[in-house]
């Protein structure tokens, strides 16, 4: 499991995600949910509605990978992408992030910082965004 | 698949007016690749066109698996939409008649292939704003569906 900032972390609870997923023959199907918890360091819930589970449900079971992209203002103030197995119980869908890339536009652009140490990450983070979370 | 009025003026770049959009490609064995992507526009009534600026994982995914989906999200301004359909990078190089689902590459590339000149991210605070913008190609993607992802009826086809 990889270990997520709490500015990650900030930016994704308050915001949600556009999921991407796919069949095993990687045909997508991505849904937006506006709001997510975490729980622990790198997994992430979501509660969906029925319609969004239904949607997805046949693509978790067969291939559970997911790739999550922050949402809203946070899609461009929080350039991560976390990818990872998923899980669907009933409409929550839990998350355990395996990668985080960085996704900021330029020389940065997939640059994977799960595989930093975490100060790392943090110093990463604190020069490049003035910010250490959504405004409260 | 002809997208709406409405749906194509949402397709412009933030500072005219439009929203980030995102772009879900994957690998051939289904690994998915979501990104946000902020240089986007209709090409036409049928196309999306987002700027190439080295996408990295999204080049290779789509060498081996050439389809996406583009979701817009504005649900203050009820646009809560999801493009689906066959997804390519026409690249500086390419034949320029060379067809992609009815799109030729030199006329894409003429029109959206030195984006930061046409549309320079001025409005972009500058501890977000890339330090240099180099574009490779245009990621076209062709509408073939149009399905909602509003959260009590995602899926639900739009057009």
């Amino acid at each position: 499991m990889a270990t997520m900032t709490p500015r990650m972390k900030a930016w994704l609870e308050k915001f949600g995600a556009h999921i991407g997923t796919a069949t095993k023959q990687g045909y997508p199907t991505t849904i937006v949910v506006e709001q997510a918890s975490i729980t622990g360091d790198g997994v992430v819930a979501f509660n969906l509605t029925p319609a969004q589970a239904n949607q997805i449900k046949d693509n978790i079971a067969q291939n559970p990978y997911v790739a999550l992209a922050p949402h809203a203002i946070a899609s461009i103030r929080a350039a991560y992408q976390f990818k990872g197995p998923a899980a669907l119980s009933g409409n929550t869908l839990q998350v355990t992030v395996k990668e985080i890339y960085c996704t900021k536009p330029g020389p940065e652009a997939a640059l994977r910082l799960d595989v930093l140490p975490l100060e790392h990450i943090v110093k990463f983070e604190e020069s490049r965004w003035r910010d250490s979370g959504p405004p409260k | 698949m002809r997208m709406n009025e409405e749906m194509l003026n949402s397709l412009r770049t933030i500072g005219t007016g439009g929203v980030v959009v995102h772009l879900t490609t994957c690998s051939a064995e289904g690994i998915p690749n979501t990104v946000g992507e902020r240089f986007v526009a209709a090409f036409g009534e049928e196309h999306i066109v987002i700027a190439d600026m080295f996408a990295q994982k999204t080049k290779v995914n789509l060498n081996e698996n050439p389809g996406g989906v583009i979701t817009v999200a504005q649900p203050v301004k009820g646009r809560h939409w999801a493009f689906r359909g066959p997804c390519t990078i026409l690249m500086w190089g390419e034949d320029e008649n060379y067809d992609f689902h009815g799109v030729r590459a030199g006329d894409v590339l003429r029109e959206w292939g030195d984006w930061a000149s046409k549309e320079p991210p001025s409005e972009v605070p500058p501890d977000i704003r890339p330090p240099a913008l180099c574009q490779r190609g245009v990621i076209t993607l062709k509408v073939d569906e149009v399905y909602s992802w509003k959260p009590e009826e995602s899926g639900r086809p739009v057009l």
